[in-house]
This record gives structure tokens, C-alpha cells and sequence, in this order.
């Protein structure tokens, strides 16, 4: 200290000490307040400011906006108003085939809650169990009214098509790379590099690409499709085939991501445990079945944990891909709210992203403390 | 049923002229041995020997450039680890975290399609064989260093493999833990009468544990003996200073006219058919500290340090130093000039060139 | 045992011939052709968008509108004619929202790099206590003011501005009475959860705020909302980072009489270097490549680079493919190279630990 604060008048040098010493003990504040700070103005603000709006008539005037209290209006909207601004689709009676699936379901969720309450009981567990068992009945319930039955698909549902097929797809495919590239191959290095691209690549400049490559007619797989006959076939018309189409997108640029952190896992298991279980005379299946899988759950759960929360956002490629068509086919939450934005009906634009907000945080702490957190405790276990 | 803990008779394990390289490094080259059945053989050597290479060859996890393994009457060379019926403890222990001791020692008999029923009397008879049967239902983590080696132990023998393999078993264990495993590892071993290859870089579990020991350096076998042959007749200056604690003293000069001559020191030598530069060596258990004058070469006391157990006393000899083991009430003053006397036929001659050992003796 | 031991001899059925590995560390051949013919496949998978990309760019509209054709001076003549409109004729456009993505992904990086390397250091070696109350009595203090300027229509400045003071006043007052508070895992976990948050939920609110501070359409909005947007994924991978840095070091400088800054920026940040770098380079990506938010919060003078993609689908002409492609080659080009970097930053498993939990 003394060497340091050598040059500068005595009173100078006390000034300047004395206010670095005030620094220093105010560290731990001024460390985390940028950031602390930054998330309330950029976060929660909007977070209440987008809730007064969602139960707002909002309209925007030259330079300034008026707000108009409407209670549930909005949110009445999304779940009770015409066909174009439907939340969870159409259902005018439910199937055999939904009866069925919603009653099995309905007692699995009760044997579920019931298994739990024997095991034992905390009430925080109990609420957030109540809560994760009614959202994934009523999904299920609307899973059944609607597509089981025949009937069109909401926003809702077009959005979770998107999580869990998507989410599914890249779990798979990429877990499946990430195994490939583990085998003493050579130009790992190579496949690696190549494999990565695509995540790095903008979402809309994906979007456009493959709207290239799925174009029947001048798009590169247009002798293919025609040789097929199906030179006719518009990927954009057809609500599955649109809906398949963004999830290949999707899919296309998100695999990397978890092919890259799985790869990453499994060369973070030791040589040792697989050595071993070769020695000890296992196959390459038991091997992966046995040593390999388990020691892979914990990353795997926390990778799909990521995937879930960033597919629960997706917007810009059903935007591009498709503009939400053929009708609201593929329409997610998202773009709908993204719309609903566009044409300046921002009371609704809220409402829509809260109901979204509200499903995400339900499905993905659900999945956190079921998947993830169990996987973890077996995993350092 | 047919029992997995059956007695089998032992197998004889054969490498011959095997070689190794990774890269442009020869790891190892032509080694050859003849293991007996039911033999505890030691691989011996410093780091970065080949010694570990040569273990994971006769297990099957690093491929063989050239050179044989035969097991019994098998030829072992190329086939796969789970093929070979052999059995491996790792440095490390390689025990699988996400599994319970019981199902880690069950693991090698659940994969060769074993009915749980039998694996679990397997597991409970190994688990009583290693002390374990009160932790069958704990995870790796939750156990001590020990109970992690006798785990790991037990995965290997509850299958009754033709051969074990060991890589440095012991040295992630304490120093008292570890003399401790040694004396259970001979017993086990012994009771099995399961043919062993077992590496290790210390000199001490060597000699305590093996029939045999294989001093190898540099990828090259450089002797293989009981403990005593290597201890008493070492092939050459490698393993004359590799074996012994502290090790042996080793004094530069030359023979000429059947003398050998350093500087302050001259001794009559016989039959020595070596080059002219030849290296002194004798234990330091062998000698003592007599009077300046009374022994065979004088020197000047550098240090001594008392162990309690007995006293070293570490004395200069021109360039060189020689360590002296002394009884513990022996006392020496520092800078003091004193002889130093061993018996003549406990003295070794080295040719310096070749570091061969050669037939000369003092006399 | 004998059941394992007859194995040893048994001679090699094709089907083993076929996959499985003749030793350790070789490839029996089905299994070498099956996984080099996955991995050729997919490798097609991922390049052959990005060369359709390539090639449609050096297209005619005749070339495009008449069906496919693939090979250049094979079934086309390549032609210059979109690179030359949008890098020579028409350059300012597009120089304008290139200089602009530069600017706007490169500033957020490193503000939220910095805001949240220090944020992550912060909770990784300080421990904090904050009251549960003072938080509670913080977020009704700031609601009581959003009721005030919703329904009273008092100027938003002043209310806030009001009920910041009023908490304040609270806090030394009472605030010492409050018992519970929360850890640093609780705030770790709150601001990581922030990520969860889709930014459409976020996004309306942010709009009319920089509409009212008269910053919509600049750098600056942009830059901020990026930075927040990015702040949970540095905050996390920056927390597990440092937490694995061994704290003697930074102890040691503590009693050398270094202050939390000194120790921070000396001690702290050069160790991080590998964390640091692969999480730049990762927020960097994510800032260069964000769409949506961009659309919200710019029109023309803060246009980015994936802005003018878009806007190649606006014209009357339709959509321009042959000038959309050029724009999405020249902003991929920056990113292959990070890419390349930050896989090898991932390969190391810079990023796994955070993964690992």
C-alpha cells in the first residue's frame, strides 16, 4: 500500500484511499446491482406493464397511447372467441377415441398423485404436483377434443407440436450423432466442425433456405417430388405437412446443440468405466445400456431442459416458413401474439404471451423437478 | 446350477516378443515372459516404462503391433477384451458411480447373462471374501479409499477369471492402508491360486507381493528374478538402483591391472572382463561407518539422519555420495572423516559403457 | 466360468464378421460402413442448404423461376449480378445494417459480458442476504407506482421516482425487522430464469418504453435489450466457470492487500479466459443472429443485418431470392469462423460443466 499511494499530497493520497476503501466495502453491491438493475428494468417491468395490458383495451395514438381497463376480455378471446383467434382450437364434442384417451390418462395423473402422497408429503410438493397433474389433464383433455376428434388445432397445440415433437426429434437424431461421432472414427474432427454449422446460422435466413428446398416445383427436390407425383403437392397448404415442415426446420438447426453438448458428455466419461465393462466381457449395447446411458441422463435431462424453454419461443421460422398458414395451422403462441402485435391490438398481444408464459413456466419447472432434478441426484449419486 | 465361484484350475500366460509403439514412440519392445499358472507376477519399473501398456495389451484394450498372447492354450493376441476371460483393477478402480456396490461386483456375471439368483449368491459369497457384505447397498462415493479397492477387488475375482491384471492397485490408498491391502492382496491371491500380473512403480510391493518380479525400463525387460535373485544379483546398474530403499551406492572409476581405482580409493578385483570404466556399487545396508583408516576407502560425513528405526548416514566420496545404514545409536559428526567397510563378495562391478553387470568380484 | 471361456476359440459367424470390432480400437465393416454412411449422410444434411444458398446467389431470376438447376457453367452460367446490386450499386443499404450489426452485436456482447461476469463472480464468492421483505415491499413500492401512473395518469418518472424513495425510506426503517431472506442460489435461479421468459411477453412493454424515452429505432435500444436478453446465459456459464476456480488464489491476493476489484479483474477474469471467450463468443452468435427483436425496435437507422433479409421479401418483385441469399452468405461468413473457434471451446468441454448442474 504504502509504495503505491507514494506520489499525490498526503491529504490527496488520504482522499483518494478513503474513497477506494469506500469502494471496496461497497463491492459486494456495486458487483451485482448492474445486473440486478438490468433485469428489473428489462424484465420485470415489462413483466407487470405486460400483465396491465393483457387486461387492457390498448390503443396507440400519435405520440401517446390510452389504456382502458377490460378485465378478462382478452383472455376471454383466446379461449371462447372465433376461429381465427383461437388459443386451443375447436372442439364441438369429443370422440370415442378422445373419451378413452382423456379417462386413461385422468386416472394415470390420480395414481400418479396418489403414489406420491404415499411416499410422502410436503405440502409445497403437493400444490406443485396438483398444479403440474390439472395442466398436463387439461392438455390432455384438449389433446383429445381436438385432434382425436377431428377437429382443428389451437395455437396451443400447434405450439407443443413444436416442443415436444421438435424437441424429441433433436433429441434423438442428435444423441445418435453424438454416439456416431464417439466411434474411433477418422475426420472426427471434420464432422464435428460440420455438424455445429447450423446452429450458428440465423433463424431467418434458415427459414428462407428450406422454403427454397421445399418448393415442389423450382426447388431442388422437384424431379424427385414429381417422379413421386406429387409435382402438384405444396408443403404450405397441407396443415400437417407445414406443421412437419417447421419442425424440420426447427430440428435442422437445433440438433447441433445437443449433438455438441452430448458429444462433449460422453467424452467426459472416464475411459476407466468403459475399459472396465469391456473387460469384465459386455457387449457394445450393455455398454451403453449399463455404463454409458446413465452417466449421460443427467446432461441429457439438463440439454432438454434448455431445448424446451428456447422451443417454447419459436417465432420466426413458422413467420418465414409458412406466415402461420395454410390458416392458423402453424401458427405457435408466439407468432400469434406477434400478430396480434402487428395489427396493433397490443391489449390481446399480452394476453397471449402471458397464457404462453404461463404454460412454459408450468411445463418446464415441471419437467425441471421431475426430470431434471431427479436425473441430477442419480447422477451424483 | 453351476456355480460361478467354482474352483478352476490356473492358466499359464504367454507374451512373446511383443512390441508397442504410439506414434514414434517404441512403448514397448520385444517383451517376452512366461507366466505360470497361478503365479503372482510383478511388472516393475518407473513411470513411463511400457510396463501399463503391456498390462492393458493382455487385457485386450490396446492392440498388439507385433508379438503374441497366449492364455492356456489360447491364442489371445487380437481378441476382444470380453473374449479373453480376464479380469482387470484399475488405478483409478473404474467403480460405476450410478451403481450400488452390490450391483457393480454383480456387473461381469449380470452381462454373461447370469440369472439375478446367481448373481446374488455370487455377490454375497465375493462380498464376505472382501469384508463388504455390510455395504452391498451403498454407492462408490459413500465408501472409504479401502472399501473402494476391495469393491473393485471383488468385481474381479467373483467371475473366477483364468488371469488377473492389476494396474497400481494400491497407490491411491494411504501409507498404512496400503501395507494393510498388500498383506490381504497376497493372501487372496494365494487362496485363489488365479494367475496375477500385477504393475506397480514400488519397489516394496514387489518384493512383498510377487513369485517373480519384471524389472522392465524404457520398454525394454531388464531382469526377471524372484524377489532375491533381483535383490541380490542384479543384471544390471538399472535394477542394482531401482530395488532397495535407499537405494544401492554406486562409486565411478576404472579397472586396471586388476584394480579397481577411484579417486581415494584403490581394490584388488578378479575376473573382471569388462571395459576400463567400471562402476562401484554396494547396499548400504551392507556397509558400515568404521574408524578413518579401518575400512576399505575413507570418506567425509555430509549428514546423518536418524529415522528412528536406524540412522543414515550420508557420506562424500569425491564426486559422489553413499548412503550407510547404521544402527540407530550410531552417531556421526558432520565434515568428520571416516572408513567405510563391506564385505568383499556384497560388492558389485559394473561395466559404466554397457551398465551390464559383470562377473568381477573385489577380492 | 466355462461358458465365457469356450467364447475364446469359437470361430467368427459372418454376422460378427460383419459388426463386430476384430480388436479394440478397429471397426468391424458393416459397422465402419454403416456409421461413415450416417455420418456422410448427415454431413449432406447440413452443407447442401447452405450450398443451394451459395449457388441461388450467383442466380438469375430466369435461373430460379424455371426449375432447378444445380451445377454452375454446368446447367448455368453463374452470374454476378445480385453481389454487384447489393455490394456496388446499392452498397449504402447494405453496409448501413452490416455496420449496424457490428455495432449493435459486438457493444451488447460486451456489456453483458461484463454486467454478468461480474454478477457471476459476485454470487460465486459473495454471500448475500437480501430480507425477503425488502423484496417483497420493493415490488409492491414499484406496482403501487405503475397503479399510480395507470390510474391517476401522473407522469411515470415522478412515480417511480417516488415509490423508489418511498422503499427506500421503508428499508432503513423496517427493514431491519424482516427474519427470512434468500441465498445466493435463490438469485442465481432467479436470474437465470429470466431466460425462460419469451421475449414476445417482454417485448411489447420494452417497445413502448423506448417509444417514450423517444429511443425507439436507435443503437442503444437495441444494445440494452440484447444485453438483458443474453445476461441469464453468461450469468450461468460464467457462475459454474468461476466457482471452479480455486478460491486460495484470489485469497492469497486479498491478503496482499489487493480490493474485490483489483482481485476481480487480475485474478478472477484471466483464469476465466477459456469461459470467457467460448461465452462471448456464444452471446455473440446469438446477438449477430436475433430477428425478432429487431423487428420490434427498428425500422431504418438501427436496421440489422437479418433485418435486410426480411426485407428482401417486401419489394413488388416478390421475394428477391438471389439478393436474399447474397445477404445470408455474407452474414453467415463471420459466424462459420466463430463457430469454428467456439467448437473447439465446447470439444475442450468449456461449456459442459455448466450443463452437468
Amino acid at each position: 500500500m504504502s509504495t503505491v499511494g507514494k506520489q499525490g499530497t498526503p491529504s490527496r493520497r488520504a482522499r483518494t484511499h478513503r474513497i477506494s476503501e469506500w469502494l471496496d466495502r461497497q463491492s459486494s453491491t456495486l458487483f451485482i446491482t448492474p445486473a440486478v438493475v438490468l433485469i428489473l428494468v428489462f424484465s420485470l417491468f415489462p413483466l407487470v406493464a405486460s400483465l396491465i395490458i393483457a387486461f387492457s383495451r390498448f390503443r396507440l395514438r400519435a405520440g401517446s397511447y390510452q389504456v382502458r381497463w377490460v378485465g378478462f376480455k382478452n383472455f376471454e378471446k383466446q379461449f371462447f372467441g372465433s376461429e381465427q383467434f383461437h388459443f386451443l382450437g375447436t372442439f364441438k364434442g369429443m370422440s370415442v377415441l378422445g373419451w378413452v384417451v382423456a379417462t386413461v390418462a385422468g386416472v394415470l395423473i390420480l395414481y400418479w398423485l396418489y403414489r406420491y402422497c404415499r411416499q410422502k408429503f410436503w405440502w409445497l410438493g403437493f400444490i406443485g404436483r396438483i398444479i403440474s397433474a390439472l395442466m398436463a389433464f387439461g392438455l390432455v383433455l384438449l389433446f383429445s377434443a381436438t385432434l382425436l376428434s377431428g377437429h382443428q388445432f389451437g395455437t396451443l397445440g400447434v405450439t407443443l407440436f413444436y416442443v415436444f415433437v421438435g424437441c424429441s426429434l433433436q433429441f434423438a437424431i442428435g444423441l445418435g450423432l453424438a454416439l456416431l461421432c464417439a466411434q474411433p472414427i477418422r475426420g472426427r474432427t471434420f464432422f464435428r466442425v460440420v455438424f455445429f454449422l447450423p446452429l450458428m446460422i440465423t433463424p431467418i435466413g434458415i427459414g428462407y433456405a428450406f422454403r427454397m428446398l421445399a418448393d415442389t416445383t423450382k426447388g431442388p427436390f422437384s424431379p424427385a417430388w414429381q417422379w413421386v407425383g406429387l409435382g402438384d403437392f405444396a408443403w404450405s397448404t397441407d396443415p400437417w405437412a407445414a406443421r412437419l415442415f417447421i419442425v424440420i426446420g426447427d430440428s435442422w438447426q437445433w440438433i447441433p446443440f445437443v449433438f455438441i453438448i452430448l458429444l462433449a458428455a460422453l467424452e467426459n466419461i472416464p475411459k476407466d468405466h468403459r475399459e472396465a465393462a469391456e473387460v469384465d466381457g459386455a457387449s457394445g449395447w450393455q455398454i451403453f445400456r449399463e455404463i454409458t446411458w446413465p452417466q449421460l441422463l443427467p446432461v441429457a435431462a439438463t440439454v432438454m431442459l434448455i431445448r424446451l424453454i428456447e422451443a417454447f419461443k419459436l417465432v420466426d421460422l413458422p413467420n418465414i416458413m409458412t406466415a402461420g398458414g395454410p390458416g392458423i395451422a402453424t401458427e405457435s403462441m408466439s407468432l400469434h401474439s406477434y400478430f396480434a402485435w402487428r395489427s396493433l391490438d397490443l391489449g390481446q398481444s399480452a394476453a397471449i404471451a402471458y397464457l404462453l408464459l404461463i404454460t412454459t413456466v408450468v411445463i418446464c419447472v415441471s419437467f425441471f423437478n421431475y426430470v431434471v432434478l431427479g436425473r441430477l441426484r442419480q447422477g451424483n449419486a | 446350477m453351476q456355480n460361478p465361484t467354482s474352483e478352476q484350475s490356473a492358466q499359464r500366460l504367454t507374451l512373446h516378443a511383443l512390441n508397442k509403439s504410439f506414434g514414434l514412440v517404441h512403448v514397448v519392445k520385444d517383451l517376452s515372459l512366461d507366466i505360470h499358472p497361478g503365479e503372482f507376477l510383478v511388472l516393475l519399473g518407473p513411470s513411463g516404462c511400457g510396463k501399463t501398456t503391456a498390462l492393458r495389451m493382455i487385457a485386450g484394450l490396446e492392440t498388439v503391433d507385433s508379438g503374441t498372447i497366449t492364455l492356456g492354450d489360447e491364442d489371445i493376441t487380437h481378441s476382444l477384451p470380453k473374449y479373453r476371460d480376464i479380469a482387470m483393477v484399475f488405478q483409478s478402480y473404474a467403480l460405476y458411480p450410478h451403481k450400488t456396490v452390490f450391483e457393480n461386483m454383480g456387473f461381469p456375471l449380470k452381462v454373461s447373462g447370469y440369472s439375478p439368483d446367481e448373481v446374488k449368491e455370487a455377490v454375497h459369497e465375493t462380498a464376505a471374501q472382501v469384508h463388504m457384505t455390510d455395504y452391498l447397498e451403498r454407492y462408490p462415493r459413500e465408501l472409504s479409499g479401502g472399501q473402494r479397492q476391495r469393491v473393485a477387488l471383488g468385481r474381479a475375482m467373483i467371475r473366477r477369471p483364468s488371469a488377473f491384471l492389476m494396474d497400481e492397485p494400491l497407490s491411491n490408498l494411504d501409507a498404512k492402508l496400503r501395507g494393510h491391502m498388500r498383506a490381504e492382496l497376497k493372501r487372496m491371491q494365494h487362496d485363489l491360486g488365479t494367475t496375477t500380473v500385477y504393475v506397480t512403480h514400488d519397489q516394496i510391493e514387489a518384493m512383498t507381493l510377487a513369485h517373480r518380479v519384471a524389472i522392465m525400463n524404457h520398454g525394454v525387460l531388464q531382469q526377471l528374478g524372484t524377489p532375491a535373485e533381483v535383490y541380490d544379483e542384479p543384471a544390471n546398474l538399472f535394477v542394482a538402483g531401482f530395488m532397495g530403499s535407499p537405494p544401492m551406492n554406486f562409486v565411478k572409476g576404472a579397472v586396471d591391472n586388476n584394480r579397481f581405482t577411484a579417486t581415494g580409493l584403490a581394490l584388488p578385483v578378479t575376473q573382471y572382463t569388462g571395459g576400463s570404466e567400471a562402476i562401484l556399487g554396494f547396499r548400504p545396508e551392507d556397509a558400515e561407518v568404521v574408524a578413518a583408516d579401518a575400512g576399505l576407502f575413507n570418506a567425509h560425513v555430509f549428514t546423518s539422519e536418524q529415522t528412528g528405526e536406524y540412522t543414515l548416514v550420508t557420506l562424500e566420496l569425491n564426486d559422489d555420495t553413499v548412503t550407510i545404514k547404521m544402527p540407530r545409536e550410531f552417531n556421526a559428526t558432520i565434515r568428520d572423516t571416516v572408513g567405510v567397510r563391506f564385505p568383499v563378495n556384497k560388492g558389485f562391478l559394473f561395466d559404466a559403457t554397457t551398465g551390464d553387470r559383470n562377473t568381477g568380484q573385489l577380492s | 466360468m466355462t461358458a465365457v471361456r469356450k467364447k475364446i476359440s469359437r470361430r467368427r459367424t459372418p454376422l460378427q464378421w460383419l459388426f463386430e470390432a476384430p480388436s479394440i480400437g478397429k471397426m468391424a465393416p458393416g459397422t465402419a460402413v454403416f456409421v461413415y454412411g450416417l455420418l456422410l449422410f448427415w454431413t449432406l444434411v447440413v452443407l447442401f442448404p447452405l450450398y443451394w444458398v451459395l449457388i441461388t446467389s450467383f442466380k438469375t431470376a430466369l435461373d430460379v423461376n424455371n426449375g432447378p438447376v444445380f451445377l454452375p457453367w454446368v446447367d448455368f452460367t453463374p452470374s454476378l449480378h445480385a453481389w454487384r446490386e447489393l455490394l456496388v450499386i446499392d452498397y449504402e443499404d447494405t453496409l448501413r445494417s452490416y455496420i449496424n450489426s457490428i455495432v449493435i452485436a459486438t457493444l451488447s456482447t460486451a456489456l453483458c459480458v461484463a454486467v454478468g461476469s461480474m454478477a457471476a463472480y459476485a454470487l460465486a464468492r459473495i454471500t448475500y442476504k437480501p430480507k425477503f421483505g425488502n423484496i417483497l415491499l420493493f415490488v409492491l413500492a414499484m406496482l403501487g407506482g405503475c397503479y399510480v401512473v395507470w390510474k391517476a395518469g401522473v407522469d411515470w418518472k415522478i412515480a417511480m421516482t417516488a415509490a423508489f424513495a418511498i422503499w427506500f425510506f421503508l428499508l432503513k426503517s423496517v427493514g431491519r425487522f424482516f427474519k427470512k431472506s434468500v441465498g445466493n442460489g435463490d438469485i442465481l435461479f432467479w436470474m437465470i430464469s429470466q431466460r425462460i421468459l419469451p421475449p414476445i411477453v417482454t417485448v411489447v412493454p420494452i417497445y413502448m418504453m423506448f417509444q417514450n424515452l423517444k429511443m425507439l429505432d436507435t443503437h442503444l435500444a437495441l444494445i440494452l435489450t440484447y444485453t438483458v436478453v443474453n445476461l441469464p446465459i453468461v450469468v450461468w456459464l460464467l457462475y459454474d466457470f468461476i466457482s471452479g476456480i480455486p478460491i486460495e488464489l484470489e485469497e492469497s491476493a486479498q491478503l496482499d492487500g489487493a480490493s474485490r476489484f483489483r482481485t476481480f479483474w487480475e485474478i478472477v477474469l484471466p483464469l476465466a479466459k477459456p469461459g470467457l471467450a467460448a461465452t462471448t463468443l456464444l452471446v455473440l452468435i446469438l446477438a449477430w443472429n436475433e430477428y425478432i427483436l429487431a423487428v420490434f425496435l427498428s425500422t431504418s437507422n438501427a436496421q440489422t443485418i437479418p433485418i435486410l433479409v426480411a426485407a428482401m421479401n417486401a419489394g413488388e418483385r416478390g421475394i428477391l431470392w438471389w439478393s436474399m441469399c447474397v445477404v445470408i452468405i455474407i452474414m453467415i461468413i463471420p459466424v462459420v469462423f466463430m463457430a469454428i473457434l467456439l467448437q473447439r471451446f465446447i470439444s475442450k468441454g468449456v461449456l459442459l460443466g455448466a450443463v452437468k448442474g
